[in-house]
């Protein structure tokens, strides 16, 4: 490769570097995380809210040799049971979408290191950055797999 | 109540696994990298149990459980690697530092649950 070439897409490199981490810095779902947080702990709280005003009724019932209302206590039961398996789907979701997303930017992290490694700054000219060198920055068994598959399927 | 160290880079993975742990009735302190922690260890907080990532600045999971396991009360604490890495030679390696537990991300709020509750029941 001409001297001119290396150096064109080594600025390529560097320019994508930027690109890719601007793009991580996008990818803060912080804000949704916290509200479906909030949206659990809201629910717990209105869970146990409805079990006091619940037992109120039953005290007062008893004080004033009355029942408690039949229809809304088997409504009260089913909305605890309906408030605990949503806020379990929430708990969950966020649990999962954390570790995903966390996953996402530590893959962007990859890119960006491994760009920067073969941009201008980086790297002196007459060097290379090896598929090795790239694999050695990986954090996961799933980069390495998909590593390995595009080697083979390049048949490399 | 028990408390649970959580060490992870990512902030959004140390709120999550707070929300998770304190949802079950446990105290939870966090730390951003393995440093963090260790000073969290020697400022004498004495965690049930600590969960680790492994990929951290500063001090990475494994270099935190190796100078964790040189502090005294820390000594036998259950460490557990939680971490995108399922390789069997960072497990090797995270083993030979001292880790009783390895579990892979995405990793289910139960199975999470499970294994700290084993180690540490809540009451």
């Amino acid at each position: 490769m001409g001297e001119t070439a290396e150096a064109n897409e080594r600025i390529v490199c560097a320019i994508l570097a930027e690109q890719v981490a601007a793009l991580r810095e996008r990818m803060d779902s912080t804000a949704t995380f916290e509200l479906l947080w909030r949206t659990s702990a809201l629910l717990s709280w209105l869970s146990g809210l409805l079990g006091d005003v619940s037992a109120q009724s039953a005290h007062a019932a008893s004080v004033n040799a009355s029942h408690p209302n039949p229809v809304l206590e088997r409504e009260r039961e089913e909305a605890i049971t309906e408030i605990a398996e949503i806020r379990r789907a929430l708990d969950d979701l966020a649990f999962l979408q954390a570790q995903r997303h966390d996953f996402a930017k530590q893959i962007a992290d990859c890119v960006v290191i491994a760009l920067e490694r073969m941009a201008v700054a980086e790297m002196p000219a007459g060097t290379s950055f090896s598929s090795a060198d790239l694999a050695a920055l990986y954090v996961s068994a799933d980069q390495r797999k998909l590593h390995d598959d595009v080697i083979h399927r390049l048949g490399l | 109540m028990p408390t649970i160290l959580v060490l992870d880079d990512s902030a959004t993975m140390v709120m999550s696994l707070s929300h998770i742990l304190k949802g079950a009735g446990y105290d939870v302190e966090t730390g951003m990298n393995g440093r963090e922690g260790i000073t969290k260890l020697t400022d004498g907080i004495k965690p049930a149990v600590i969960l680790t990532d492994l990929n951290m600045p500063e001090l990475d999971g494994i270099g935190f459980i190796k100078e964790a396991r040189k502090i005294a009360s820390t000594r036998f604490t259950p460490i557990i690697v939680l971490t995108t890495e399922s390789g069997g030679r960072k497990r090797d390696e995270a083993r030979a530092a001292g880790a009783s537990g390895w579990l892979t991300k995405p990793a289910e709020p139960n199975q999470l649950l499970s294994v700290v509750k084993q180690l540490c029941p809540t009451r």
